[in-house]
């Protein structure tokens, strides 16, 4: 399981425009960071609870949907979440324009 | 306040045809301060109401999570992809728009 989330991670991290990747397990507990410690913990805590919330929205509106990614746009970077089966992962990017 | 809504939506009647002839199975605009909708290309009255739901919690939360971050940041736009649909979410300042595609 370890090396598949290196290889996430290194798959992430070529990007031109990325400026940091967590990786955080599914107990909201970070594995791999590339930011620095305390930021990355507000990050999974917070990413966690938007998802939890996120998928609960989803399955309300269609309970045969689910949700496979949220992106947040916002002034200065973009922040996304994506959720997998065991882990979630949240990468934030400098956004293109 | 529903009047400034109107106004936008008839200015903007050009980008609402261009929207909704590309990939789009609908939109849905609503206004913030009531969390009523304004406009929409739905049929049913049931889903709009979801919608609301959608905005009222998850942009909500959105919002604090990227101030909570960061005070001076704002949050410009939201898309959740799902797996039949992604919704695109603009909050604005008096309102707040959804496409699903």
């Amino acid at each position: 399981m370890s090396a598949e989330i290196e290889e996430i991670l290194k798959r992430y991290s070529n990007y031109p425009n990325v400026s940091g990747i967590i990786i955080v397990d599914a107990f909201a507990i970070p594995i791999k960071t590339t930011m620095e410690y305390t930021l990355t913990v507000h990050y999974a805590a917070l990413a966690n609870n938007l998802l939890a919330k996120g998928s609960k929205m989803v399955q309300k509106l269609d309970s045969s949907n689910e949700l496979t990614a949220l992106r947040l746009r916002t002034l200065n970077h973009e922040l996304m979440i994506v959720p997998e089966e065991n882990f979630f992962i949240v990468v934030v990017q400098k956004p293109c324009e | 306040m529903n009047r400034i809504l109107e106004d936008v939506i008839h200015k903007n009647a050009a980008t609402v045809e261009r929207i909704t002839s590309e990939n789009t199975a609908g939109y849905v605009v609503a206004d913030n301060t009531a969390n009523a909708v304004a406009e929409t290309s739905f049929d049913n009255t049931g889903a709009q109401a979801i919608v609301k739901h959608l905005h009222g919690v998850l942009v909500t939360s959105c919002q604090s999570v990227i101030r909570d971050l960061d005070p001076t940041n704002k949050l410009c736009f939201l898309r959740v992809a799902t797996r039949k649909f992604e919704y695109l979410v603009a909050p604005e300042e008096y309102f707040t728009i959804t496409v699903v595609q």
